[in-house]
């Protein structure tokens, strides 16, 4: 059985503002290595682990199998990729977020994951404002 | 053959030299400037500079429709990302990928890495073999872990001595492959007698290893 639990990977700024604006609708466990960046959460009220996310005991003992939603936005794509998989094909965990700095990443991973790329999004929101342009 | 070796310093150069035959089509590629020029002088072949996560530069350097892809990076995610690429967008045929946490040798198996090889794994199943049987020479798993081979000395104090195969009688559990006596090799039959300081390699399943290990370490 799945619970309303999200594991987010990555204490960055991204990391750190999805666990606090999503604090109120599900329990959040935040993972980093870097106890600088746990320390830098500010007024966040979940868990934190500080340990080495890619580690299988890790993850199993902050509620993987029972996880809804892991959200991988640690600084480095192929850790997040391998995350993503790992989440998704082995603890069938039903919720699974990817960051990818390389948006051609994207052909790698599972269709059922879903990617967050800045590139992307800086790219529609360029279109966008684009549009906008000739509107006027 | 075509064999892609993507990073690494001395491991790629190690595996260059050992495949840099007219037999092997060979494609190397590095993220690192100095290696390549090094990889490249000391084995007389060219090496790309390129990111080997990043098709277009895989693409860029031939490694499509490889054999075998080898990624050597000390990075293990860098390395399952390459070999992700390698296989899904360029038909590499098998991939390996080096590993230095030796825990990821078996996920990195279970998300479809066709093997994962980790020196501190390899040194831990040598030394949990080398503590099972005194006598043990050398061992090795193939095919997944399921073939086990096993070389061991013979104590002149063992059971097995002065008897036949057919005595010793092993067959349901797997087979003597070979015995090395005073330099020589013998394909042995079921007459074949065992004799003190043979070395006997022995061809068995992993399930059956420690039964036929306990065969040939039974004291008289």
């Amino acid at each position: 059985m799945k619970n309303n639990n999200t594991i987010i990977i990555g204490a960055g700024r991204l990391g750190g503002t999805i666990a606090r604006s999503m604090n109120k609708i599900s329990n959040i466990v935040v993972v980093d290595r870097n106890k600088e960046k746990i320390g830098r959460l500010g007024d966040f009220s979940g868990f934190v682990e500080v340990g080495d996310a890619t580690d299988r005991a890790l993850l199993e003992k902050n509620g993987i199998r029972t996880a809804n939603r892991v959200i991988a936005v640690t600084d480095d794509d192929n850790t997040n990729i391998f995350l993503a998989d790992l989440c998704t094909n082995i603890y069938h965990v039903p919720q699974v977020y990817c960051r990818l700095k390389d948006s051609r990443k994207r052909a790698l991973v599972d269709e059922r994951v879903k990617c967050i790329c800045p590139f992307d999004l800086s790219l529609q929101d360029f279109e966008s404002a684009r549009e906008k342009e000739v509107d006027e | 053959m075509k064999i892609v070796i993507a990073d690494g310093f001395h491991e790629a150069d190690y595996i260059i030299s050992l495949f840099n035959t007219k037999l092997n089509d060979l494609v190397v590629i590095n993220e690192d400037e100095d290696v390549c020029r090094y990889l490249s002088s000391s084995n007389d072949i060219p090496v790309m500079k390129g990111k080997c996560t990043r098709a277009s530069d895989l693409r860029e350097a031939g490694a499509e429709n490889c054999d075998i892809f080898v990624a050597l990076s000390e990075d293990d995610y860098k390395n399952y990302v390459a070999c992700k690429t390698a296989k899904m967008l360029l038909g590499a045929k098998r991939c390996i990928a080096m590993v230095i946490n030796p825990k990821n040798v078996q996920i990195f198996k279970e998300l479809g890495i066709d093997m994962a090889v980790s020196a501190t794994y390899l040194l831990g199943e040598q030394v949990r073999n080398l503590t099972t049987v005194e006598n043990m020479v050398n061992s090795l798993s193939l095919e997944d872990d399921k073939v086990f081979i096993a070389e061991i000395r013979v104590a002149e104090d063992l059971d097995v001595v002065g008897k036949s195969l057919r005595e010793i009688n092993i067959s349901d559990l797997g087979s003597i492959a070979s015995i090395t006596r005073e330099g020589k090799t013998l394909i042995p039959n079921g007459h074949t007698v065992i004799e003190s300081k043979d070395k006997v390699l022995i061809v068995t399943t992993v399930e059956n290893k420690d039964k036929v290990v306990s065969v040939f370490s039974r004291k008289k």
